[in-house]
């Protein structure tokens, strides 16, 4: 199983950990990962805001390098994803997509329309399969409840994800959890927003966000997050102890990005997995899960 | 207690349009309504507007004469003059608000044709004209600081020495009765549709102003002309607007046949809706229907079409049908729609009960006699909304206040207490509506004759023997729509039995008032109005003959 | 078919502790029935307490907003089979971010309340032409789309700002707000923008989807708010720290390609704001004790000259667009 890699900014800035943690899962599954080299931004929404043909534009010169290369796109992150399936949406329609191809062509590129964009939690959901999953787990998570928390973008709007299609994507986070060994603390924020788009506008209300989630969690039994989105683990695990402060209470909630807590079942290293590099220690994950931490 | 100048009852297009009139006036206004004005029913209203436009080559008359025409000779033709003359005006008068009305190619307001109309005067907003003119006057009311009881439900009127002087009201939200006083009240209350099952109108439309009008001694006047619109959804009564057809949509039988050509030849599908309607029943009583409806194809309009000026429509079709219009033709059938009659005004919208006015659907001025034109309505509720809103602040100035008893409140307190403390065993309101309903639209509907009409007029009777005795299960004070439902019910039985007397009084066939037993049109001894006055022992007709000034009666034909 | 509706419920007028309660009303539903229709079922047929608004069964009216199964929907244009999950039940509740007044009737005053600081209605400027405003139908065709909202305050319900930020004017307020914007026929767009800009308006907005997502009238709000943040730094409103974060995150993606948090961070809020820097900072000193840090400078990515010749030819085409 092959695709054309995209990892984001994100995991190579804001996020470190996540990216060799990727890599050391996909390598376990036999996911061969082709970096798509000199691929843009997708514009995250924020471009898009400005300028929506500018973003598709940069969308269609990642879907044209992909298409060359003659892969399906996986991505890492759900606003990644959410942004490019909407631009993916935009481009079935040929006269815009013309429109388009016009941009790219001093470029020498042209998109077909033919690539499929999908996250690493649907490829591990959909394409190896959950019982793929559970059979490679050689250290069950079991006793560990963990809270899913999906990010926005890879939920809404649903047409361009393909829930129409895929209507069991709505669970595919619990799936993974549970086929990990551990138990899903289900709570009623899973896919709400974690509020990181308004964290340099309005500080307390994205504050306020980080606190509800991350406490509604915990009031479900949770014992850790985890979160297949990099942007809404820089705010619920880098802006915790503020949340925490704003809503004067301790949280103490490790968040864990999606390949990291597949990965600790997998028998990965926990320094490989980068678990060691969030703000909020995930010292008691460790411990619950049974790793010797060195 | 709370008082007013003019109080407005209902915020539909009438009643918002009444109340700027008024405020406009200088009087001090208040607007009431049962629900949040953008919920009217006004709303549904999807096809649009009609006006002559003379700097488009147009001309009044033509527009007044098919009126005219179209309500089959009973329209009081200097309303239809006051109407159609007046149209212009408020068309444009409605753009400069806000109304988003589509326009051509040269960015001036675009037109689309409309049934019984030789010429495309009918202006639109897509398929969402009455929402797209409901909310852009719903911004003007909030622009205008009118006074807003929303959510309030009107118990009854206040008469005194044969004057209304304002209403009691019911607080949704709280349950408290209030009193409202105002030397004039305009009941803008909207139709009736609701007595029938099923219906194009909205759980709301209940007939309230007319029952209340009704019942302090105003006449209603020509009601037995229910308008069945020619196509609408089986299975639960929503409309499928007149524009599919004015944009160039066919009805076919089972057969495949566009039937129209049989029964009018030259404007097929586009002929008045009582002649619609009629050939519809036709083909599908002789057995040419697809289980009792037949079709309506939009097809060859292509995709384009269907998605921008039909755009709702689609919607419906794809909700409710699963269907695509540009993929399949739609089964259809006719269905209850419109009051032509109602609360009898004169063209200031002035009842016979001094202080009491009416516009829009509850009214009946009489533009539309005995079949109204699709269009003519929204026009109706703005024209005459905003004579209505001057005449009663005029009214109101020369009257001033009186003070008013606060015992008309206890009185209708124990009214309510009385339902409340009713049994609900066995018997409900639900089940009494359903039987309405069903005997209304079995009996007095697309065809009628004398047995049927009997039978739907001892119903009712019987009905109204049952209703005094059933109570509601609810017996809380806040946002009790039990105990709502209840109190509209008894509008509905009240106005559905004027409905009966009127139809089984004119013993002819007159535009939607089509008798199997009698199916001429008798000039000679019907071209008058039916004003229905109410009475102990129950309705009684009376005639007033109809105002004409250029137009004599001829055979219609389309 | 037989289904279960799960109702939540609440009567203010009951005893504190039994005010609010969930009820399971089963009933027998014709296939194609919406939510609405069997809820009408139960409040004629097996309990009129059950309050409820809905008034046109046909999803025009905006009175039958409520949650089902979680999300906000219209009753009337939910189809029950679609719906139903394990043992053929539906959830209902009130809509969310509203109190509730009696089951399934939430209070909408603060809803009017923020259309109504939007000025909603049309502002001309100079004296009314005689006939119609000349204008080009496909800007009526355009705001058709937004006028085809009708006021049911579904995504006001599952807005996710308004959640915890009771502040913020919300989705339907400023899809609202746009209408005007973007009426040419209205002239005051600039003091609008200026109004809409402020704390509260279309920067606090965290582009969740959620309000497009739930929206049945496919008003899609959330776009109306991004076109209002752009012509908003259009009409010259760079000050905010929304425009600059939006300024700042477009030129590092056209610098580089690629986005770089500490520069956001630094042009979002100035170089010199020393207390909002000095707020993010003990999230700085840690996360570099991790060795969590994004880094400083980042190299352009390989091919940056063609993602710029790209940015600048959609940036051009954009404003040819727009005369
Ligand atoms: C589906 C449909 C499509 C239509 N399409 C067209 C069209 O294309 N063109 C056209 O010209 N006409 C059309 N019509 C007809 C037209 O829409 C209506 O006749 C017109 O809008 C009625 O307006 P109104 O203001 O009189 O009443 P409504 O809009 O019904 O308003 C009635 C008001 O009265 C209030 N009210 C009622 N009872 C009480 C009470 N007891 N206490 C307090 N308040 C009360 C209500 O709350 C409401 O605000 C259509 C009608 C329907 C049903
Ligand atoms: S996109 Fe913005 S307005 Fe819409 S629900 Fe989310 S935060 Fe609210
Ligand atoms: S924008 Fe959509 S969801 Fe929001 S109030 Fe309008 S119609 Fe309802
Ligand atoms: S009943 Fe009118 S929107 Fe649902």
């Amino acid at each position: 199983m092959k695709f054309a890699f995209y990892p984001g900014c994100v995991s190579r800035g804001g996020c470190p950990e996540l990216y060799p943690s990727v890599l050391a899962v996909a390598h376990r599954f036999g996911i061969e990962l082709d970096e798509i080299v000199g691929a843009s931004c997708t514009g995250a929404g924020v471009l898009q805001e400005k300028n929506r043909f500018l973003g598709d534009s940069l969308n269609a010169r990642t879907f044209a390098m992909a298409e060359r290369m003659g892969l399906p796109i996986m991505t890492i992150c759900s606003t990644c994803q959410g942004v490019m399936a909407q631009a993916h949406q935009r481009l079935r329609d040929e006269a815009y997509r013309a429109q388009v191809n016009e941009v790219l062509k001093e470029e020498g590129l042209e998109y077909k329309g033919t690539v499929e964009v999908k996250h690493m939690l649907w490829v591990l959901a959909e394409d190896i399969g959950v019982e793929e999953v559970r059979r490679k787990v050689v250290r069950p998570l079991s006793g560990l409840r963990v809270a899913p928390f999906y990010g926005c973008y890879i939920v809404r709007p649903s047409g361009p994800l393909g829930y129409d299609e895929h209507p069991e994507r709505a669970e595919s986070l619990e799936r993974v959890i549970e086929a990990v060994g551990a138990t899903v603390a289900d709570f009623p924020g899973k896919t709400r927003c974690c509020g990181f788009p308004i964290l340099t506008i309005n500080e307390p209300a994205s504050m306020r966000m980080v606190a509800k989630h991350t406490l509604e969690a915990k009031e479900h039994g949770a014992d850790c997050m985890v979160t297949p989105c990099p942007l809404c683990h820089l705010n619920l695990d880098g802006q915790q102890p503020k949340a925490a402060m704003a809503a004067s209470q301790d949280i103490d909630l490790p968040i864990l990005h999606l390949p990291q807590l597949v990965g600790l079942a997998l028998g990965l290293d926990s320094n490989v997995l980068g678990l060691g590099r969030h703000i909020q220690t995930t010292y008691s994950v460790l411990m619950k899960v049974g790793v010797q931490v060195h | 207690m709370l008082q007013h100048d003019v109080l407005v009852v209902g915020a539909g297009l009438a009643g918002m349009r009444a109340a700027l009139a008024a405020k406009q006036a200088g009087a001090n206004v208040a607007i009431i309504s049962k629900v949040t004005p953008v919920r009217s029913h006004s709303n549904a209203a999807q096809g649009g507007i009609n006006a002559a436009l003379t700097d488009r080559g147009d001309d009044w008359k033509e527009h007044a004469y098919e009126t005219v025409k179209g309500s089959d000779y009973l329209g009081d033709q200097d309303a239809i003059e006051i109407l159609s003359q007046d149209a212009g005006r408020a068309v444009i008068e409605l753009e400069h608000m806000g109304v988003v009305f589509s326009r051509g190619p040269d960015g001036l307001l675009g037109t689309r044709r409309f049934g019984g109309q030789q010429r495309a005067r009918t202006f639109f907003v897509a398929d969402i004209t009455g929402q797209a003119m409901l909310h852009v006057l719903f911004e003007q009311l909030l622009k205008s600081g009118i006074t807003l009881y929303e959510e309030w439900f009107v118990t009854s009127l206040v008469m005194e020495d044969g004057q209304c002087r304002g209403v009691v009201a019911l607080e949704i939200k709280s349950g408290k009765l209030e009193l409202i006083t105002s030397p004039a009240v305009v009941l803008a209350t909207g139709g009736c549709g609701r007595i029938y099952e099923p219906s194009t109108n909205g759980l709301i439309v209940t007939g309230d102003g007319m029952a209340l009008a009704y019942k302090a001694g105003a006449p209603l006047m020509d009601m037995e002309m229910v308008q069945y619109h020619p196509t609408t959804l089986k299975q639960n009564g929503i409309l499928i607007t007149e524009a599919a057809r004015g944009e160039g949509g066919y009805l076919l039988n089972g057969k495949g046949e566009r039937f129209m050509d049989k029964y009018a030849p030259s404007m097929k599908e586009l002929a008045s809706r009582d002649v619609v309607s009629r050939s519809e029943q036709t083909e599908i009583n002789e057995g040419r229907g697809v289980n009792g409806c037949v079709l309506l194809d939009l097809r060859h309009l292509g995709r384009q079409v269907i998605e921008t000026k039909l755009a709702y429509i689609n919607e419906v079709a794809l909700d409710y049908l699963g269907i695509s219009l540009a993929e399949a033709p739609i089964p259809i059938r006719p269905g209850m729609h419109y009051m032509m009659g109602g609360i009898k005004t004169d063209v200031h919208g002035a009842t016979r009960v001094p202080g009491l006015y009416a516009a829009g659907e509850t009214a009946c001025v009489s533009v539309h006699g005995a079949n109204r034109l699709g269009a003519n309505s929204l026009l109706d509720t703005v024209v005459f909304g905003r004579r209505a809103g001057d005449a009663s602040a005029a009214y109101a100035k020369e009257r001033g206040h009186k003070n008013v008893s606060e015992a008309f409140v206890a009185d209708e307190e124990a009214r309510i207490k009385g339902i409340l403390a009713r049994s609900t065993d066995g018997d409900s309101v639900a089940k009494i509506r359903l039987e309405m309903g069903q005997v209304m639209n079995d009996n007095i509907s697309v065809f009628r004759h004398e047995e049927g009409m009997k039978k739907a007029q001892t119903t009712i009777r019987r009905l109204k023997e049952r209703y005094a005795r059933v109570g509601v299960q609810n017996k809380g004070k806040v946002f009790n729509t039990g105990l709502i439902f209840s109190l509209e019910l008894g509008y509905m039985l009240d106005v559905a039995e004027t409905i009966a007397a009127g139809a089984l009084a004119r013993k002819e066939s007159r535009g939607a008032h089509a008798r199997v037993d009698m199916p001429d049109r008798d000039d000679a001894n019907f071209l008058k109005h039916a004003l229905v006055f109410r009475t102990e022992s129950g309705p009684r007709i009376d005639w007033l003959p109809v105002t004409m000034t250029q137009w004599q009666p001829q055979k219609r034909v389309y | 078919m037989q289904i279960t509706l799960r109702v939540k419920r609440y009567n203010p007028e009951a005893p504190e502790e039994r005010r609010s309660w969930t009820q399971d009303y089963k009933v027998d539903v014709p296939e194609d029935s919406t939510v609405l229709d069997s809820l009408i079922q139960v409040r004629e047929y097996v309990d009129d307490s059950l309050s409820l608004r809905c008034s046109c069964r046909g999803a025009i009216c905006g009175s039958c907003a409520m949650r089902v199964n979680g999300h906000a929907a219209l009753g009337c244009k939910s189809k029950v089979q679609k719906l139903l999950g394990k043992d053929n039940v539906i959830a209902v509740e009130p809509m969310g971010n509203q109190p509730v007044i009696k089951d399934l009737v939430v209070d909408m005053t603060v809803f009017w309340d923020k259309i109504r600081q939007v000025q909603p209605w049309l502002q001309p400027q100079g004296p009314e032409p005689e006939a119609e405003y000349v204008a080009p139908n496909e800007a009526m065709q355009h705001l058709v789309g937004v006028m085809g909202c009708i006021m049911c305050g579904a995504c006001v319900s599952d807005c996710t700002v308004l959640e915890v930020d009771k502040n913020f004017i919300g989705p339907a307020a400023l899809a609202k707000a746009y209408r005007f914007v973007a009426d040419p026929r209205d002239g005051h767009a600039k003091d609008r923008l200026g109004l809409y800009n402020k704390a509260g308006g279309i920067w606090d907005c965290t582009r969740c989807f959620e309000c497009v997502q739930v929206c049945p009238k496919g008003v899609a709000p959330m776009d109306r708010i991004m076109a209002l943040r752009d012509q908003a730094i259009d009409a010259g409103f760079i000050g905010s720290y929304g425009a600059r974060h939006a300024e700042a995150f477009a030129s590092s993606v056209e610098h580089s390609g690629t986005v770089n948090e500490m520069s956001l961070v630094v042009n979002t809020f100035g170089m010199f704001n020393l207390p909002k820097l000095l707020g993010l900072l003990p999230l700085a000193i840690r996360a570099g004790y991790k060795r969590k840090m994004p880094p400083l400078f980042h190299k352009p990515v390989e091919g940056i000259a063609g993602v710029r010749r790209i940015f600048h030819k959609a940036e051009e085409q954009q404003k040819a667009a727009r005369g």
